[in-house]
């Protein structure tokens, strides 16, 4: 492949979830900065968790919020420190998933199902703009349909996400989660190699 | 040519998402001032050691006692059980109570946790030898959580 940083070493996984349990082991052993530890280190990942639901900014910012709420409130319920971002990732999703549904009744149609057969609208300024690196593989990305872009988002950003729940969010059998996400990716790969940033 | 791998790919969807929807500047720092408010009332408060028997039980290197503190109307019975590098803590909470105790292993705390059952009791095994605190929390998250002073093992 040519040029670009953009690729990182594998995963943000391991460290980020190392850090997080370092963080919970010392707030529940009474040190606070623990506590902001796990909180800095989180955040970003609850937030583009959340974000997936296509949920507002303010309303991802308040599934964010009851999300550390409970972690506090239900820190006993947590028995393997080791556990902590998938406790975290699980409780923002499944709030997320209330809120999105409270308000889905507003959502007109499934985009889901118009996105097929209407190419993704873009404005005439990303059209002509796409010049650099950033903006050809924001457009590959952003060109997946629908369920391969939320998908995607919430498996780079989650560590191991429990299928079932996924699932059931996103509105698929449970045994297609797999092979979708196999063909998401090969669709993107596609993608990236149009771009010429890849090759 | 190389193909992209799974790992790259998903490298690429983190960097997108970042660059395009970036986490809001404040975001972190109000979670961190919620979560400490929150959490500031959830100081633990300390136990007080009444009593502590020795048995030896004679093997070489193994033994075992017996710990006994209080808080409030909480009495944690506990007896420690040393078999070569690794330890075991049997407990009684009375009265019973749904809550996690936690140990706390003096400077490299690691994930042992243990519900309490519904006779009080509950047991840690595998524990490092060394110091150790426990910590009890009540699932009743009205009642802060309380923990005993260390103890060496």
């Amino acid at each position: 492949m040519t040029g670009i940083g953009a690729v990182r070493p594998a995963g943000p996984a391991n460290e980020v979830w190392q850090r997080a349990t370092d963080g919970f082991n010392r707030w529940v052993a009474g040190e606070s900065s623990g506590l902001d530890d796990l909180v800095a280190v989180m955040t970003p990942v609850l937030w583009h968790v959340v974000r997936s639901y296509r949920l507002s900014e303010s309303a991802a910012e308040d599934v964010v919020q009851t999300t550390w709420l409970a972690l506090v409130r239900r820190r006993s319920a947590i028995l393997d420190a080791t556990a902590i971002g998938g406790w975290l990732t699980t409780t923002a999703r499944r709030e997320a998933w209330r809120v999105a549904n409270a308000t889905a009744a507003a959502t007109p149609a499934d985009e889901e199902e118009l996105a097929p057969m209407l190419p993704r609208q873009r404005s005439a300024e990303d059209a002509v703009v796409q010049q650099d690196e950033g903006d050809r593989l924001w457009a590959a990305v952003d060109g997946l349909p629908e369920r391969c872009r939320r998908l995607l988002r919430i498996v780079a950003f989650e560590n191991r996400p429990d299928y079932r729940e996924l699932a059931a969010d996103l509105d698929m059998p449970v045994g297609s989660i797999g092979p979708t996400r196999g063909r998401c990716l090969a669709k993107l790969r596609v993608a990236l190699m149009q771009t010429g940033e890849y090759r | 040519m190389s193909e992209l791998s799974r790992e790259d790919l998903l490298g690429v969807v983190r960097d997108v998402w970042e660059r395009h929807d970036p986490v809001p500047e404040h975001l972190v720092a109000s979670m961190q001032a919620a979560a400490a408010i929150a959490a500031s009332d959830l100081d633990a408060e300390l136990m007080e050691l009444v009593e502590r028997s020795t048995e030896l039980v004679g093997a070489r290197g193994a033994g075992a006692y017996t710990l006994r503190f209080v808080h409030g109307d909480t009495d944690l019975l506990l007896r420690i059980a040393v078999d070569g590098d690794r330890s075991r803590v049997d407990g009684w909470v009375v009265p019973p109570e749904p809550m996690t105790i936690r140990a706390l292993p003096g400077e490299v705390p690691a994930s042992h946790a243990a519900v309490v059952t519904e006779s009080g009791r509950f047991e840690l095994t595998g524990l490092p030898l060394g110091l150790l605190r426990l910590r009890l929390e009540p699932h009743d998250a009205t009642r802060p959580a309380f923990a005993t002073p260390t103890f060496e093992i």
